[in-house]
């Protein structure tokens, strides 16, 4: 079973990059992708397709993690198509059928889903290469100044380790909640309004409750393996080979290329 | 050796006790079964063992480790790993080899140290080849080898284990009591914790708890012997002491305090005329 951003174990190229290669890359990725102009971001994003098939992810998967984003991705188009954009074009004359739409809007809406798609994929490029322990020791790496300001750096680096394997739990605790509930006959898509509202407030609140009995149990888990705030080892290294460096060469050349172009065309 | 000396215990504002007045030695290497129906105080009786639970009254000591003394536990937790019910509850690394270098992690061992650990516990349970694995795409029985591979990379003296083959398929849970089989006998002292009679009667003694008291303790013959006593507090005996239960039932002349299929095979043979010696 895949369950798309959750880590899959792999020898490809992604998978052997030092975590931190490959957190700053994304974290940069993801400024440039919104900053840059439209057409920039447009060839920016189509190189990221082809890196994240070479990380070992199938088309499946990122459609996977797009899905939850539909509804949202929609309401993004329908809001330029229908309320944004300089050319209106009116439909017809009929005062109970007219309306406008924006052709400039439709453009702008597809290159903010662009960007959008661009941050899920690069997201689950790294999540889906990174075992959680390196991306938390990456995450912990690059907090480390922030302990001469007494920040509980070690706390927060459990703390993610903790939300990443809770996540799958909550998403998990959600689908079996449905299934009981289809299970005794209710059918979400029959029913009304009012019904659907109360049926999520309810299943909100099951998966909640499961998750803090949840979290409770995984405390005491943790007690009983002798949970050390402070001073724990790591199973993690963190090694900065010669193809990390070869990475960081090649991200820098991609990098000044495209923000000089983005100045040229600016 | 692990030492209870008549353990009371409550839980929060809850009328009963959970434990009342316990007390119970486990020597080094014991293999030892906690059997009792729901509710009797198992889980809380081995959640003193490893001070995941502190007692009202009365004392947990571990060798000459007290779970009272703070500054004990954690060389207690060490000393005693424990494995929870629902191992969905107990593993905390996303893969195998995260969860499992959790404990030595927390011993502060150096790294190199770490990963010679998770490989000899995955080898242990016989699941070398899952280290990378990501644990939400386990199987129930994996993720139950995962829980105690994790208890034994911190290479405690006891495990006490909460049921460890509920849920699992009939295969799944041999292969579990086949591995406690075999760390028993590399010298682990198992603290096996059931309500299945039949796993129970596999280990050297048999501990059974009603209300929050042991009712009894001895060897699974012994215990089996008790069979009237077992039944009234909701205890399903083994199938092989049933069937020889039956025959004594018909006047026939055998041993019901039997747990194990050779003896009963044993008995039916000399009944038929037909025993080889």
């Amino acid at each position: 079973m895949y369950r798309a951003g959750s880590f899959v174990q792999g020898s490809s190229l992604f998978h052997k990059l030092d975590p931190r290669v490959k957190l700053s890359a994304v974290v940069v990725f993801s400024i440039f992708i919104l900053w840059v102009k439209a057409p920039l971001a447009l060839v920016g994003g189509g190189i990221l397709l082809p890196l994240a098939l070479a990380g070992g992810i199938r088309l499946r998967i990122i459609g996977e993690a797009i899905k939850p984003f539909l509804f949202f991705i929609a309401l993004i188009l329908f809001v330029h198509v229908f309320f944004g954009g300089n050319n209106r074009y009116e439909t017809v004359s009929n005062p109970f059928l007219r309306f406008s739409f924006s052709v400039t809007g439709a453009q702008e809406g597809f290159f903010v889903i662009w960007r959008f798609l661009c941050l899920i994929t690069s997201a689950v490029l790294l999540t889906m290469t990174t075992a959680p322990a390196q991306i938390v020791a990456a995450v912990k790496y690059f907090l480390q100044p922030l302990k001469k300001l007494n920040v509980p750096v070690d706390d927060l680096a459990v703390m993610i380790m903790l939300a990443l394997r809770l996540m799958p739990v909550l998403l998990g605790e959600k689908e079996r909640i449905e299934v009981a509930q289809k299970a005794r006959g209710y059918q979400i898509r029959q029913a009304g309004g009012w019904m659907r509202l109360k049926s999520f407030i309810l299943l909100a609140t099951r998966v909640l409750t499961g998750v803090f009995r949840r979290a409770d149990e995984l405390a005491l888990a943790m007690e009983a393996r002798n949970y050390q705030r402070k001073g724990r080892s790591s199973l993690v290294q963190l090694n900065f080979r010669a193809a990390d460096l070869f990475a960081v060469i090649i991200l820098s050349i991609f990098f000044v290329i495209f923000v000089a172009l983005n100045f040229h065309f600016g | 050796m692990i030492i209870l000396k008549d353990v009371y215990y409550k839980y929060g504002t809850a009328e009963i006790q959970a434990l009342c007045g316990v007390s119970l030695q486990i020597r080094q290497g014991e293999h030892l079964a906690v059997i009792g129906p729901n509710g009797c105080g198992k889980t809380t009786l081995i959640r003193h063992l490893n001070a995941l639970l502190l007692p009202d009254a009365g004392s947990v000591n571990i060798g000459r480790l007290s779970t009272k003394n703070p500054k004990h536990r954690a060389e207690i937790r060490s000393q005693v790993g424990m494995v929870f019910q629902n191992p969905d509850h107990q593993i905390i690394g996303m893969t195998v080899e995260e969860d499992v270098a959790f404990g030595p992690e927390n011993l502060r061992l150096p790294n190199a140290e770490i990963k010679k650990r998770v490989a000899e516990a995955l080898c242990r349970v016989g699941i070398p080849e899952l280290a990378g694995r990501n644990v939400e795409h386990l199987s129930g029985g994996e993720k139950r080898l995962v829980a105690i591979a994790g208890v034994l990379a911190m290479r405690p003296r006891f495990i006490a284990l909460d049921e460890p083959t509920a849920f699992l398929d009939p295969s799944a849970a041999r292969r579990v009591l086949e591995i406690l089989d075999k760390l028993h006998s590399e010298g682990v002292g198992i603290i096996h914790v059931t309500h299945n009679m039949a796993e129970a009667s596999r280990t050297q003694r048999i501990v059974v708890m009603n209300q929050g008291r042991i009712d009894l303790d001895g060897t699974p013959g012994e215990i089996i012997g008790n069979a009237g006593m077992l039944r009234q507090i909701g205890l399903q005996l083994p199938p092989v002491t049933e069937f020889l239960l039956a025959l004594k039932a018909e006047r026939l002349p055998v041993e019901a305090d039997k747990v194990h299929m050779k003896d009963a095979l044993d008995q039916v043979m000399t009944l038929v005329g037909k025993r080889k010696d």
